[in-house]
């Protein structure tokens, strides 16, 4: 019995190289730059060893992806819970992803990049992490509706939207530089327009 | 192929002269137009059916016959391939918008609706290559700078105009933050394409979508 646990043990440690040396590779390279043969490399491997752990590079970049959203999840949800009202909750939740990716934009900016690609969008962007994040915008406006501070008019499209208008503030944190106050100013706004509808006196 | 057509002049044969005038460098240039029409030619349906990632720069250059040190002297990158081929078509848009928005009447609700579904009603005729687009500006290789998602300065310009028209007939909040506005609208444009990317949405289903979210973006936006 000592053998498998032994093997077990060395393959979860390869995953876990393999897994370092392409989250690093992938921020320095993008996603479409950082090949297999790099990533096996840098860990120290072969190429046949990484893909005895992932079948390929989409694999790799997703278990990396979800294993980020779900601690983005955690620490989004937590700071909604905070919130004192159903917009402050909202803000918070939109701060804590940016904070969250804040020192790691070379990776969100894959990310969109493989979200809109044909090939490799639909198995990242269906994955329960991802569909949990998006689940947290809705429950936060549910919560407000049990609270009677808004009423639930077009909270589906609501929701929706609030995850598409956190999304859509990336590319200015990605590619001009804005600070965490400015995205958290431009928020509070957004928020409060998506609101306008909704919100009771 | 039939949008290339409509740029031609009407009579070709008009400018042939012009062109055997001057014998050496017009070769030389009427040459270099042809790689950069081929390239064009073949990146554009590589891009439709692979996709961004998908459409190599070698793959480009084998469909259109020519190396790929050749579309290299043409293009500095796939990028920019792509953004060419976009702003040939929007060309086409644009002149189009350009002659409707004047007589657009009505609340501003109404005028942004029009606007937007023309342009949904525009790219899914070639649904992957806006989708490439998209995926494109995320590209690695690009300069910083070059990012244009969203950054689409006559669109932006149309929405702008579009808003302080409803500054002007009053439903719109002349207090609001025009760039705010734009972006959140532009913002939840360009999300709508998330229906033809991962639902395959057409044109009509995801105006009707963009309609329910540019009520909801001007009901915030109305004077207090």
């Amino acid at each position: 019995m000592k053998a498998p646990t032994r093997r077990a043990l060395a393959k979860q440690q390869t995953r876990a190289k393999v897994l370092a040396a392409a989250r690093r590779l992938f921020s320095e390279a993008g996603y479409e730059g950082a090949t297999i043969r790099d990533i096996a490399a840098a860990a120290g491997m072969s190429t046949g060893a990484v893909f005895a752990n992932f079948s390929d590079k989409s694999d790799l970049f997703r278990e990396i992806m979800l294993t980020d959203m779900a601690a983005l999840g955690d620490a989004m949800s937590e700071a909604g819970a905070r919130g004192t009202s159903v917009e402050d909750a909202l803000l918070k939740i939109f701060m804590a992803g940016y904070g969250f990716y804040r020192t790691q934009l070379p990776l969100a900016r894959a990310a969109f990049s493989v979200g809109w690609s044909p090939q490799d969008g639909p198995a990242l962007r269906s994955a329960p992490p991802a569909q949990a994040l998006h689940g947290l915008f809705r429950e936060t406006l549910e919560k407000g509706v049990g609270k009677g501070e808004i009423t639930g008019a077009d909270l589906e499209l609501r929701a929706h939207m609030l995850f598409e208008t956190y999304l859509s503030n990336y590319p200015q944190a990605i590619f001009e530089g804005w600070t965490l106050e400015a995205l958290e100013t431009r928020s509070r706004d957004q928020i409060r327009v998506l609101l306008d509808g909704v919100r009771k006196a | 192929m039939s949008s290339t057509g409509r740029h031609l002049p009407a009579d070709p044969a008009a400018e042939a002269p012009a062109v055997s005038a001057a014998v050496a460098p017009s070769a030389r240039q009427t040459q270099k137009e042809a790689t950069r029409r081929r390239v064009m030619a073949a990146a554009r349906e590589l891009f439709d059916t692979q996709g961004y990632q998908g459409a190599t720069i070698r793959e480009i250059a084998r469909h259109a016959g020519v190396s790929v040190g050749s579309v290299f002297t043409t293009f500095a990158s796939k990028y920019e391939i792509l953004s060419q081929i976009m702003l040939d078509r929007l060309d086409g848009l644009y002149a189009e918008l350009d002659r409707m928005t004047p007589h657009l009447r009505g609340p501003t609700v109404d005028r942004l609706r029009t606007m937007f579904a023309i342009h949904f009603a525009f790219e899914v005729r070639h649904k992957r290559l806006f989708l490439a687009y998209l995926a494109a500006a995320f590209d690695w290789t690009l300069p910083t700078t070059s990012m244009q998602m969203g950054r689409n300065r006559r669109l932006q310009a149309i929405i702008g105009d579009c808003l302080a028209k409803g500054v002007e007939q009053g439903d719109v909040d002349p207090a609001v933050d025009r760039q705010e506005a734009i972006d959140l609208l532009l913002g939840a444009y360009v999300w709508t394409y998330r229906l033809a990317a991962w639902h395959d949405a057409d044109a009509q289903a995801m105006t009707e979508v963009m309609d329910r979210q540019i009520g909801l973006i001007c009901s915030g936006f109305r004077p207090r």
